[in-house]
């Protein structure tokens, strides 16, 4: 409205001066008045936004124009770094974290991230330029207590703890402005082999996780800086529930991960892939040196790396042997051949994950996996469909003939599943475990639960307890859906469900992984595994005590600790049963060992999840906990009673300066829906455009004005 | 020679208030342009683009009964789609909405909602839903973020940039209108009315 106005007179008087020179007096002083006036109406309009602006709090100084917007967010830079060598059957790898401190501020840095689902951390340096200090294993309380002393007398550490098997929450204390200070993480895992394929996961970020139960307090529905509300079922939920934002709400440059990966597989390696990232390997000999073929990698999905051995070279046995301490540990694997498959009518209760943390790409890969597995049908079996998100529901009341009107109608039913809602797993799990388990009609059938989700959930530890509870004579196997599932979950519900668990990476990697499942559950499963290791190893240190049952394709794998290893020698018998009553036997001969790297901290860990595993419900009795906290700390792992600590001995923040603390987000992951977000740019251009060009024009104007005014005085 | 610097200077200043103007008149525009598509997208009940060369499309239209205004809501809360219309994300495909809108064109309507202040929101299957305003807050995007699951499966939330009239477009103040669905009857004339005059 107001330019409208205001622009034809400030710009009438300039153009038709020279021609009319008879007006040229008279014209000016009024077009002067009117311009004075207009120009004075619009300093009002546009004073009052200038001064809202220079008001909005925490911006301090009025800015125009900032290159990336991010100016204002005092945001700490993550970059990370892992180097990976596998030996054999243990990856070793060495974590860097960076967090660079762009703000003006001191800052606190605190991430909470996933590690691979059978993790051992050992090892925390903190390096703060030429500074190195080694961190040290003590028990969570006291590693607590010290970070937190350093923190407030200013002085620069860092800390490591576990939160789940799976996630760790590194802290940070003190990082001066402008600078970036690194934490090294050491830690181990075990590489899965089946079926004649080694495969090693890296997550990257996680799923956000649903916390069933009530809110212990009351307070505001909305994410508080960064953590969700401990509920009545997951009392640590603010721990575990980091803000998940997409790449574009984080800073340009971070969370970018580079990683590096060297095979020392102890045999030659066919090839290497990557159903997650396409991948650049180098072959040394037997060495194979990978790296993704992009270079740095977003953290926004887990990595997955899967080599062979050459054709014919897949190994049917492998022993390795560490010495530590005195005390002799030992590895071994065991592949059972081939068998005969002989089919017998399965029941086959497919479980969905239908919450809201599966929208988007997961819920996708979830309903191809779950066609598929309709596929594998045979006319005698029988199924049942179940989804399960706030609510769970069932397509039959009971499992029926797998007819063709009864799959047609379940492809139906599956294609029309849509994802939204809590993740209230409990009830899905009585669905599928109870519901008609007793039936004498079906007892001729083997029973069988495929579980599709991501494992988005925070009550872990009871789910698993209420499979071990309710399981009978099913079988329950999960399947892992989406770019950053929880495997620490599939990897448990399908130990406790004697079952086995695979992972989809994406839509176009469905059929592989499952196909193997699907076949691993129409094979015949061996039972009954038991191995007798020579004198000098007591049954009590042989782990796990009780081999779960093996599938098509899966080895054996125990880990022993003779405490006198020097004259260890003799054959590792193993033997198990398979349902037509054969049996199978092998034995390995100890003096075939290889060295072997890091054997006692996986037995180590081993030990602990066996000691851990007798309190599923959450209470852990104080013998377990001083056991499992004395293991640890001899080995140096971190775990859920221990963890690793930092301290640096002088101070570095002047104590008349603030400490900020910057929650780090982790990445939303790739193809999901974002549940939670960043609030987004909702302002244009537009008042700064029509300000700065209204302010120009009268300016101008004025000039205008005056300069006519000194020529008429001249003339 | 100043004479010449000085028409440049009010050309310049000329083309920055066209520039200025242009974002409200292409957020005015865009939206007479995007009914077409939003009746297309009903009609077929596909995702329906309003120009070929478009990245986002109409998923909803969001009506303020009371002050007689409604908008096509594009898909993302992206630049690209806020700068034609409001913009909706969501978790699941019947959980809670979040609509994010320029303060300078579309959502400048907000500021005068209050608690209570009647809402609608048409999806694609035509139904008009009706929502009412429960709460109003200003909130610091750097302190707080958004979890559209705390909002349970009936909440809608309106997010703009505040204060209204400020010049900075990196603002860090949102303003944030959280709605919930009501389901009495008592709207419901209302919603009928519109559903004729919209078809």
């Amino acid at each position: 409205m107001l330019l409208a106005v205001s622009i034809p007179p400030a710009r009438v008087p300039a153009r038709p001066a020279k021609p009319l020179q008879p007006r040229r007096r008279r014209l000016p002083r009024w077009s002067e008045g009117v311009g004075l006036w207009l120009s004075m109406a619009l300093l009002l309009f546009v004073q009052p936004l200038f001064a809202d602006a220079s008001e909005a709090p925490g911006t301090g100084a009025f800015h125009f124009i900032d290159g990336q917007g991010q100016w204002q967010q005092p945001a700490t830079l993550l970059t990370t770094d892992y180097q990976v060598t596998v030996s054999g059957l243990i990856a070793d790898t060495r974590l860097v974290q960076k967090f660079a401190n762009t703000s003006q501020q001191w800052q606190e840095g605190v991430f909470v991230f996933p590690l691979p689902e059978d993790a051992s951390v050992y090892g925390l340096t903190m390096i703060a330029g030429e500074r190195v200090i080694e961190g040290e294993i003590h028990t969570r309380q006291e590693a607590k207590r010290q970070y937190q002393q350093a923190r407030d007398e200013g002085r620069q550490a860092a800390t490591v703890e576990q939160q789940r098997p799976n996630l760790f929450t590194t802290r940070l204390a003190n990082i001066p402005p402008g600078e970036a200070v690194s934490v090294e993480l050491r830690y181990q895992q075990a590489v899965r082999y089946q079926s004649g394929e080694f495969e090693l996961r890296l997550p990257t970020t996680l799923t956000p996780r649903y916390m069933p139960g009530k809110p212990l307090t009351e307070q505001s529905t909305q994410w508080q800086q960064g953590w969700a509300t401990a509920t009545t079922e997951v009392p640590d939920a603010d721990q575990i529930s980091p803000f998940t934002v997409s790449q574009n709400d984080v800073p340009a440059g971070s969370h970018q991960a580079s990683v590096r990966l060297t095979l020392n597989a102890g045999l030659p390696i066919g090839n290497v892939t990557s159903p997650s990232h396409g991948l650049n390997s180098t072959w040394n000999g037997d060495q194979v040196v990978v790296a993704p073929t992009q270079g740095a990698i977003a953290m926004d999905r887990d990595l997955v790396v899967r080599w062979t051995p050459v054709r014919g070279q897949a190994p049917a046995a492998a022993l390795f042997r560490e010495h530590w301490q005195g005390e002799e540990y030992l590895l071994a694997m065991l592949v059972p051949g081939q068998q005969q498959a002989r089919s017998l009518p399965r029941e086959l209760v497919f479980v969905i994950d239908t919450s809201g943390s599966m929208a988007g790409e997961s819920i996708r890969q979830a309903k191809a996996s779950l066609l598929r597995g309709l596929d594998t049908l045979q006319p005698e079996d029988r199924f049942n469909v179940i989804q399960f998100n706030s609510q769970t529901q069932a397509l039959h009341m009971a499992s029926v003939p797998a007819s063709a009107t009864n799959l047609a109608r379940a492809r139906r039913y599956v294609q029309d599943l849509h994802a939204d809602g809590g993740t209230e797993m409990a009830p899905a799990l009585d669905a599928a475990l109870l519901a008609d388990a007793d039936d004498e009609d079906r007892s001729g059938y083997v029973r069988q639960v495929v579980f599709m989700t991501d494992g988005a959930v925070g009550n872990e530890a009871a789910l698993f307890s209420q499979i071990q509870r309710q399981l009978g004579r099913s079988r329950l196997f999960t399947v892992a859906i989406g770019s950053a599932p929880n495997m620490h979950f599939m990897r448990e519900a399908a130990r406790f469900g004697r079952g086995t668990y695979t992972a989809i990476s994406d839509l176009a990697d469905v059929s592989g992984p499952l196909d193997t499942l699907f076949a691993k559950m129409q094979a015949p499963v061996m039972t009954d595994i038991a191995s007798q290791w020579p004198d000098g190893v007591s049954e009590q240190e042989a782990l796990p005590q009780r081999p779960g049952d093996l599938f098509l394709g899966e080895p054996l794998i125990q880990v022993v600790r003779a405490s006198d290893g020097e004259g260890l020698e003799g054959t590792l018998e193993a033997s198990g049963r398979l349902p037509d009553g054969t049996r199978w036997q092998q034995s390995l001969d100890l003096v075939q060992a290889a060295p072997g790297q890091g054997l006692h901290r996986y037995w180590a860990a081993e030990k602990i999840d066996s000691l851990m595993d007798q309190s599923l419900s959450g209470q852990v009795g104080s013998e377990i906990r001083d056991q499992v906290t004395e293991l640890a700390l001899a080995h140096r792992l971190v775990t859920r009673f221990t963890s690793f600590v930092a301290v640096d001995r002088t101070p570095v923040r002047p104590m008349n300066q603030a400490l900020a603390k910057d929650q780090v987000p982790t990445l939303l992951p790739d193809g999901s829906q974002p549940g939670m977000i960043r609030y987004p740019q909702t302002a244009t251009w537009s008042p700064l455009l029509l300000t700065s060009g209204l302010l120009g024009l009268v300016l101008s104007g004025l000039a205008g004005l005056f300069r006519r005014r000194r020529a008429g005085v001249r003339s | 020679m100043s004479g010449r610097w000085l028409t440049v200077v009010a050309l310049a200043s000329l083309m920055l208030v066209v520039a200025g103007l242009w974002i409200p008149a292409k957020a005015m525009l865009a939206q007479e342009l995007l009914e077409m598509a939003w009746s297309e997208s009903r009609a077929r009940q596909t995702d329906a683009k309003p120009w070929p060369w478009a990245d986002t499309w109409p998923v909803a239209r969001l009506a303020l009964p009371d002050e007689d205004l409604s908008w096509i809501v594009l898909d993302g809360v992206h630049g690209e789609s806020l700068a034609f219309g409001p913009g909706l994300v969501r978790t699941g495909d019947h959980g809670p909405v979040m609509i994010a809108g320029h303060r300078d064109t579309h959502f400048r309507a907000l500021e005068a909602m209050a608690a209570g202040t009647r809402l609608q929101l048409q999806q694609r299957d035509g139904q008009w839903q009706d929502y009412q305003v429960a709460s109003i807050r200003i909130v610091d995007s750097r302190q707080e973020g958004v979890d559209l699951n705390a909002l349970g499966p009936d909440g809608l939330l309106l997010v703009t940039c505040y204060p209204f009239d400020s010049l900075n477009t990196n603002g860090p103040l949102r303003y944030v209108v959280e709605a919930q669905r009501v389901t009495t009857a008592v709207p419901e004339v209302a919603s009928v009315a519109h559903a004729v005059t919209d078809s």
